[in-house]
């Protein structure tokens, strides 16, 4: 058997362990794994794990399918999004859940088109809700629909209460200059109604084709009165108006981008009566009061009965044309609004209805949970992406530690020195000996001095002075279960060593210039990232925050990204020069609801980066001497050290601060 | 009038438009001997402003744009040397102090707080300059006038008027003028048509509305004069509202891409 075959089988040991019973539904039809690689088949039973890990109900019901899926959608990476998809939506409704790991259809996952042009809408998002802001819209986000089944349409743009979304798929395919323009005529599009129409009309008792002819006019209305303003937008509108007699057709969706293409272009000419007689009509309202929308919706109607007339049925596909319009669900109040996703109308699970004798007697007794709870994302390797709001952190607050005593004997407190200054050029020097230029004043005070014969004072240059560079540090401590044990060859368990070092690095930098956090973290499983705040910026180093020190205690696993990406958050808000985490640890990341090797780490390396980005530098100091394999995936070459010995991690810990505050 | 002035003296009306009664209160602040302050978003007219009511007034105005290396010596005047000795050279706020001019601070803030404190005699009742090198008290001549001006928007926190120098000015706040007004200036300023002026404020509004969401200022009436007059020389339009409105005021992709929007909001897609 290759290497890759005894992969399989591992991993395969690692499902039995967490799931016996999906184990054995995999194992009683093997015929799901025929047309997979083994790694591509470890990766089906890694994701089946980590979906166990969660629910195991929903694992039984996707190892049971296993077979159907594989054969609809070939990419493992796509039944991997579908799952993680479904994991995260309904994780507080496992009805809601189990039934979506039952019937639910993962093909729109595995749609590349529709995923590439997903990625180029997020990417223009900034872009576009600056254009937005630029028409004085700045209450609305810009997002995606929710996936939508293959075979069907993509979806109009949307406009919500506060959200406009876009269809995951983008209408026009071509370049990408073309597809900018649909967003930015969507956008102006969507901007002219959120300043012209009357929004959320009651709909009463009009019928879908009423509707719909009303909303045709209202948009070439609102389009109208935009171009006042803007005048350009008629070009940008004008591209997408493409509908003739040949490629449009005689069904309403065709004569309705016929007459949207005459009331947009004076030259276009259309041999259609309905057409004609909607433009004439349009026309007569529009020379005498744009702003009239009453006499629009008559307009509007009266085009509407003569479709009726006509026996042209409002097919269930029409989409308003051309596809920078959206669907203008915003114009009507529908009383019970048609959803726009089953997130709407999903049932709310959130309450659950008991029975009197299951209700706690007394109330009082009751613990409410007021920790801050805060969402971080979570790096999925595999897939290059983040799965967003994927790990919860869980704060407590400050607990009362007065019982703990302070077991830290007073030893003499060694401050950091050697730092560098950075320039200032708020600061002067003047009259020094040397320096960058001359300084006037005293350099005529010495050509005084010469001429009247004195000693001159041959200080007359001046230059800019320095200060020194204001660094935060958080120094993140690894709470796990794992630093309760000795550090080889002595006495003093992990979670002794990495006190020690805390308390030298809350003690060695000038409280006056530089900001000092200790924090530690433990966790167990994605939705308990438990993190504690021994000493935050705010706080002294005092009796308080020793004792709270002393009394830690080590337990459960080691999440690092979300407790980087948490600690990362702490420092962004600091107004300093330097921002740097420094870790302290004893091993690898690893948490009880994982089971890839490979996942935590990745999403470590993924953390340090994105605080990098923010101008945060990240440094680990770790006991483990196997260390050196995943500490350089995480941190780079030069950003770890590895301390073999217990006594010397305090040291190593203030000469590392010294590096990363002088860099 | 001293005739070491008379360089300073402003002969041809420059043009201003005024948005409000701004040149009224201007003028009687000045007849009272009122020190006056002028605020507003860069380009939108503040030194363009203090010209044309120099020039209104028939007072010589002399102009200093501070900066943070600015020292009181740079204001009131030093010893320097010939050669026969030292001679004492009057800095401009001593000129405009001793002979009668309007003396214009731009960008005050940017000077350092304890440099602006040289002006606290000058301007309350007191109305002298003390130069204790010299060992004279220069007395304000009646027609000495202090102007100072600088922009809200963006100095940071610790750039700022001590109280005790800000409570000796009266102010006028100027911002961007009504659409109409601005198109007007525009379409004065550059040559181009009030049309083709109304679009190019238009573009500066959109952008205006993006102040504080990742744009520091909006595109300014200067910018858009710029625009116009390199419109008027034959440029496209396109690309003379991305060499001179759209490029200059940022730097992120985003927003530019956001910004090019606007122009083709008004004048449709590049061709």
């Amino acid at each position: 058997m290759t290497g890759n075959g005894n992969l399989l089988t591992r991993r395969l040991d690692v499902l039995r362990g967490i799931d016996r019973p999906t184990f054995d539904v995999l194992l009683a039809d093997p015929a799901w794994h025929d047309g997979l690689g083994a790694t591509d088949a470890a990766s089906l039973v890694d994701l089946l794990a980590q979906v166990a890990s969660e629910a195991s109900d929903a694992a039984l019901a996707l190892a049971s399918r296993l077979g159907d899926l594989i054969a609809t959608v070939p990419d493992p990476n796509g039944l991997r999004k579908w799952a993680l998809h479904g994991l995260q939506r309904h994780q507080h409704h496992p009805k809601a859940r189990l039934r979506y790991f039952e019937r639910d259809d993962p093909r729109p996952f595995a749609d590349q088109e529709s995923d590439a042009d997903s990625a180029d809408l997020l990417a223009r998002r900034a872009a576009l809700q600056a254009y937005l802001g630029g028409f004085g819209v700045v209450t609305h986000g810009i997002e995606l629909h929710e996936p939508q089944a293959t075979g069907q349409p993509p979806p109009a743009p949307a406009l919500a209460d506060d959200v406009i979304r876009f269809p995951r798929r983008c209408a026009v395919t071509s370049t990408q200059a073309d597809r900018a323009a649909l967003y930015r005529a969507s956008i102006a599009h969507i901007a002219a109604h959120l300043r012209h129409s009357p929004l959320a009309r009651l709909a009463g008792s009009r019928r879908p084709m009423l509707l719909a002819t009303i909303a045709l006019i209202e948009d070439a209305r609102v389009e109208r009165l935009m171009l006042r303003d803007y005048p350009g937008l008629r070009s940008l509108w004008g591209v997408f108006h493409t509908a003739t007699r040949e490629t449009a057709g005689f069904d309403y969706a065709g004569l309705a981008a016929r007459l949207a293409r005459a009331l947009h272009d004076p030259a276009y000419v259309d041999s259609n009566a309905w057409v004609q007689k909607g433009r004439a009509l349009f026309e007569d309202a529009a020379a005498t009061d744009l702003q009239d929308v009453a006499a629009f919706e008559a307009v509007g109607r009266q085009l509407a009965i003569d479709v009726e007339k006509m026996r042209l049925p409002l097919l269930p596909s029409y989409r308003p044309q051309p596809p920078y319009r959206d669907d203008n669900a915003l114009l009507w109040n529908m009383n019970a609004a048609l959803p726009l996703d089953d997130e709407a109308t999903a049932p709310r699970e959130d309450y659950e209805f008991r029975s009197r004798d299951q209700l706690p007697a007394d109330l009082s007794n009751v613990d409410v949970d007021t920790r801050r709870r805060t969402r971080h994302p979570e790096w999925d390797h595999r897939l290059d992406a983040l799965r967003e709001d994927w790990t919860t952190v869980i704060e407590s607050g400050p607990a009362a530690y007065r019982g703990a005593v302070n077991r830290f004997a007073q030893k003499p407190v060694r401050r950091v020195r050697g730092l560098e200054q950075t320039p200032d050029r708020s600061i002067r020097l003047n009259r020094l000996a040397e320096g960058d230029e001359l300084d006037l004043t005293a350099a005529v005070d010495g050509a005084i001095q010469q001429r009247s014969r004195l000693a001159p004072d041959g200080r007359i240059f001046r230059r800019h002075g320095r200060r020194h560079r204001a660094t935060a540090v958080v120094l993140l401590m690894d709470l796990s279960v794992s630093t309760r044990r000795f550090v080889p060859g002595s006495f003093t368990t992990v979670l002794e060593a990495e006190k020690r070092a805390a308390r030298v690095v809350a003690q060695a930098l000038d409280s006056g210039r530089d900001r000092v956090a200790v924090h530690g973290f433990s966790s167990n499983g994605r939705h308990e990232v438990n993190y504690q705040r021994i000493k935050d910026f705010d706080e002294p180093f005092g009796a308080e925050q020793q004792s709270r020190l002393a009394a830690l205690q080590g337990s459960l696993s080691t999440r690092m990204g979300a407790a980087l990406r948490h600690a990362s958050a702490a420092l962004v808000g600091q107004t300093v020069d330097h921002k740097v985490i420094l870790m302290l640890t004893d091993g690898e990341p690893s948490d009880v609801d994982v089971v890839e090797d490979e996942h935590l780490v990745e999403d470590a390396r993924h953390a340090v980066a994105s605080a990098a980005a923010q101008g945060i530098r990240t440094f680990c100091l770790t006991l483990d001497r196997q260390a050196d394999a995943y500490v350089r995936r995480i941190f780079g070459s030069r950003n770890y050290l590895i301390a073999d010995r217990a006594d010397a991690l305090a040291g190593h810990t203030g000469d590392a601060l010294v590096r990363l505050v002088a860099h | 009038m001293n005739p070491s002035l008379q360089p300073y003296l402003i002969e041809r009306e420059p043009y201003y438009r005024a948005a409000g009664n701004e040149v009224a209160l201007f003028a009687a602040a000045f007849a009272r001997g009122l020190p006056m302050m002028l605020k507003g978003p860069t380009g939108c007219g503040k030194t363009r402003f203090i010209e044309h009511m120099a020039w209104r007034l028939k007072r010589p105005l002399i102009t200093l744009a501070c900066n943070e290396d600015m020292a009181a010596s740079d204001l009131v005047g030093r010893y320097l040397l010939d050669v026969q000795g030292t001679v004492w050279h009057d800095g401009p706020l001593t000129t405009a102090v001793r002979h009668g001019a309007i003396c214009y601070l731009d960008e005050v803030v940017e000077a350092r707080q304890d440099t602006t404190v040289v002006i606290h005699p000058l301007t309350d009742e007191r109305r002298m300059l003390p130069l204790d090198k010299r060992g004279e008290l220069v007395k304000a001549h009646p027609d000495f006038r202090l102007v100072v001006s600088y922009n809200p928007g963006y100095q940071s926190v610790a750039k700022d008027m001590k109280p005790s120098t800000r409570q000796r000015f009266g102010a006028i706040d100027f911002d961007f003028p009504a659409p109409a007004l601005e198109t007007e200036v525009v379409a004065h300023e550059s040559g181009v048509n009030p049309a083709l002026a109304l679009q190019l404020v238009k573009i500066a509004e959109q952008s205006r509305a993006l102040r504080g969401r990742g744009l520091d200022e909006g595109i300014s009436t200067r910018m858009l004069v710029h625009a116009g007059a390199l419109i008027a020389e034959g440029i496209g339009v396109h690309d003379a509202c991305a060499l001179a409105m759209t490029t200059p005021i940022t730097d992120d992709r985003d927003l530019l891409v956001a910004l090019a929007g606007f122009v083709e909001a008004q004048f449709g897609p590049r061709r």
